[in-house]
């Protein structure tokens, strides 16, 4: 049945990616202003690159509107987590928290008790802004209690300095052989054939993550036995074998010399100085190397061949907005929930979104699809959409995004095998699965 | 007439209450929780007892958290040599009346002021292996072999570890030798003078006697400190990479985080327990010296 859910939720999102934009037309109303919010302020608890600027003009609008301050809390990707779930714990959450969530269960593992530490938004106004697909990541036992706005493009796929391959005779490697071949005659011009940055510490285990599709063909219904505990990562030979290729490409330095210490920060310049070739991200970042650098150069994406994966899979899934229940101020994050979804402030959080290059909604806002991302999609055959990334169609596996990423540097450095690794995240399912009772699991 | 003052007992009765309500209640409190399956969903399915079933996780799991505890212990022991030593001879040399001691004296306790979180930012910078200041400043005078991988190579990361503690850390140890050596009358050394002591012999029979209290509170903040270590690895390491500097702390905060929180509590009373074992035996230990 979760099988059949994800395969419809992901074909949904799929056949939106073919549509260019969405014109529906859900027009929501910002929350008449009478005074009622005046000198109040709303804490925004979130981790770093989900707001970014883009939320920026939309919180100044906001204050403004309403006369009230927004404390907006950022937090590094990797300290997030354990701090919202402190915070949700011991009853000092920001009145206005994010998850990364999914249809999945996510909800429940991550926020534990939605229903008494979620305000439940069912009936908002600004639900349909949402499409359905997205909708099921905001919902939990039929109450609504999250906001998904998102963009729909191809998301961590292998982006590339098209016009540096074409200049070095390189053709897009479709295959792992193809691509350690690439990556070789990228190397002997002193440039660094894939920029990990693995200092990040959430970045590199997408390139195990995002091929699901490689796994479920090599072990058909392998997401639904996960998801029913009848099967396990440890002792899969596909992601096994995935680990192994991981492994020897930073064995081989072709993710630089000092990948696991290296951050993103200057990712748009090493690419518009051809430090590096190619990384694995969103199709939105081409648009930010060009803003940031004004770079002639020409960008490009392909399917990450890792495991000779032809699947572009799909992610009905995305950084989520919730309001915290022992708000003292739920009115005023009911109204910055309403507030959000105007087609002003949707225009404007894309508009202030280098990286995206649209969002996905149900409201006719001008979107800025990019042309690489229409031809990126176009190689792709409809059928090989239908599958899931593999954190987000199988349950309790993003919750352990983090350490699974360190389980795969303390494997690239020697540490513990690539099975070991695989073991540990059964382990962190488990603990996951019985912190939430999951009957599965009993 | 001396007159001793004796305050009536009851003056501790607020102290005491404070103590037990924001100390010893949570502490035995989060004692009995790790005898439990406390977690995320424990509101809607209930607390079970489990026995030692955390406690056994701790030591046979393969996520080996085990390697926390002996991080947490080396880190404890190497923290404090690299603090304690170089902050003797400092608070030595400045005591010494060198010019510009009170300037020195600024610089070397201005570090530990600044907040972990500024300390994070600013290292991690600086320890970068492509664009940091350190391994630029090494190209630069020549010594470019002796550039590192300060926080990825996981034969350097713990010592870049102790460098930074030891950069913040220095100065406050040195304020308290330094208020220790205050408290040494000048005729001991004068005495030891006369009689044709060296510096080694002066600072062995002299120094280090009298400063026992300076020792013992520096050794037992140091060892609590140590034991305690989070800030510093956090904001350096995060634990990585991997799981290399992972301590005892840094695996709680993580469980708790990801709703385990009955493991993450024996975590704690485990480290609860060896504090608990290392301040007693300091305690214990310097007081039989100083009857001695």
């Amino acid at each position: 049945m979760k099988k059949l859910l994800s395969a419809v939720l992901c074909l949904l999102l799929a056949m939106s990616l073919l549509v260019a934009a969405n014109a529906e037309g859900v027009v929501v109303e910002a929350v008449p202003n009478e005074g009622q919010f005046e000198g109040q302020e709303l804490s925004i608890l979130v981790s770093a690159d989900w707001m970014a600027d883009r939320y920026d003009e939309t919180i100044a609008r906001f204050e403004e509107t309403y006369g009230v301050t927004v404390d907006l809390q950022t937090l590094p990707a990797d300290q997030y987590f354990d701090v919202l779930t402190s915070g949700l714990a011991n009853g000092t959450c920001a009145d206005v928290f994010w998850i990364q969530s999914n249809p999945v269960g996510a909800i429940e593992s991550m926020i534990g008790d939605p229903e008494n530490r979620c305000i439940d938004f069912t009936g908002a106004d600004w639900q349909n802004v949402m499409p359905e697909s997205r909708q099921s990541a905001c919902i939990s036992g039929g109450k609504l209690y999250g906001l998904q706005v998102w963009n729909n493009s191809p998301e961590y796929v292998m982006l590339y300095n098209k016009t540096l391959f074409d200049e070095l005779g390189l053709a897009v490697p479709t295959t792992y052989a193809e691509l350690k071949d690439v990556c070789a005659k990228i190397a002997e011009q002193g440039i660094t054939p894939w920029f990990m940055a693995g200092a990040d510490g959430w970045r590199h285990q997408l390139a195990f993550f995002q091929i699901g599709g490689v796994y479920e063909e090599a072990t058909p219904g392998l997401y639904d036995a996960l998801n029913n505990n009848t099967a396990t990562f440890a002792g899969n030979e596909k992601m096994l074998e995935v680990l192994g290729q991981f492994k020897e490409l930073s064995d081989l330095g072709y993710f630089g010399e000092d990948w696991i210490g290296t951050d993103s920060t200057n990712q748009s310049n090493e690419f518009a100085d051809r430090t590096v070739a190619m990384t694995i991200e969103n199709s939105g970042t081409i648009k930010q190397i060009k803003d940031d650098t004004g770079t002639e150069d020409e960008f490009g994406l392909f399917l990450c061949p890792l495991g000779d994966n032809t699947w572009y899979t799909t992610s009905p899934a995305g950084p989520t907005m919730f309001g915290y229940k022992g708000t003292e101020h739920e009115d005023l994050v009911r109204a910055w929930f309403q507030f959000v979804c105007t087609p002003e402030s949707l225009q404007e959080i894309l508009d202030n979104s280098p990286k995206y290059t649209n969002l996905h909604v149900n409201v006719d806002i001008q979107q800025h699809w990019l042309p690489e991302e229409e031809a990126f999609i176009a190689t792709v055959p409809a059928e090989k959409m239908e599958c899931c990334v593999l954190q987000n169609g199988t349950k309790y596996t993003n919750d352990y995004w983090m350490q699974f990423g360190q389980d795969m540097i303390e494997y690239v450095q020697g540490g513990i095998d690539a099975n070991e690794v695989l073991s540990r995240m059964d382990g962190y399912r488990a603990e996951a699965a019985a912190n939430v009772g999951d009957p599965a699991w009993k | 007439m001396n007159k001793k003052k004796v305050y009536p007992q009851w003056f501790l009765i607020l102290p005491l209450v404070l103590y037990i309500v924001f100390f010893l209640f949570p502490s035995l409190l989060g004692v009995f929780y790790s005898f439990t399956d406390w977690g995320r969903a424990t509101p809607k399915n209930g607390l079970h007892f489990v026995g030692l079933k955390n406690y056994i996780d701790i030591f046979t799991s393969n996520k080996n958290y085990s390697n926390g505890i002996w991080n947490t212990l080396k880190f404890t022991l190497v923290s404090n040599v690299v603090k304690i030593i170089p902050a003797l001879f400092l608070a030595i040399i400045l005591f010494e009346g060198i010019r510009g001691m009170g300037a020195y004296r600024t610089v070397f306790y201005l570090p530990s002021i600044i907040p972990f979180v500024i300390i994070g930012i600013i290292f991690t910078s600086v320890l970068n292996f492509k664009n940091g200041m350190l391994n630029g400043a090494l190209e630069a005078i020549g010594l470019g072999a002796l550039k590192q991988k300060w926080l990825s190579d996981l034969n350097v990361v713990w010592k870049s570890i102790y460098m930074v503690d030891a950069w913040r850390g220095i100065g406050y140890v040195m304020t308290i030798f330094m208020t220790g050596l205050s408290t040494i009358d000048k005729s001991y050394y004068e005495a030891a003078k006369v009689d044709g002591a060296n510096f080694w012999q002066r600072l062995w029979n002299v120094t280090l006697p009298m400063m026992r209290g300076a020792i013992m509170i520096n050794l037992v903040f140091g060892v609590t400190y140590g034991l305690k270590v989070f800030d510093i690895v956090y904001v350096l390491t995060n634990g990585g990479p991997g799981h290399a500097t992972e301590v005892m702390t840094t695996y709680s905060f993580q469980l708790y985080g990801a709703g385990s929180y009955g493991l993450a509590t024996a975590f704690n009373a485990i480290l609860l327990l060896i504090t608990m074992v290392a301040g007693i035996l300091i305690v214990r230990g310097m007081s039989r010296k100083g009857a001695a």
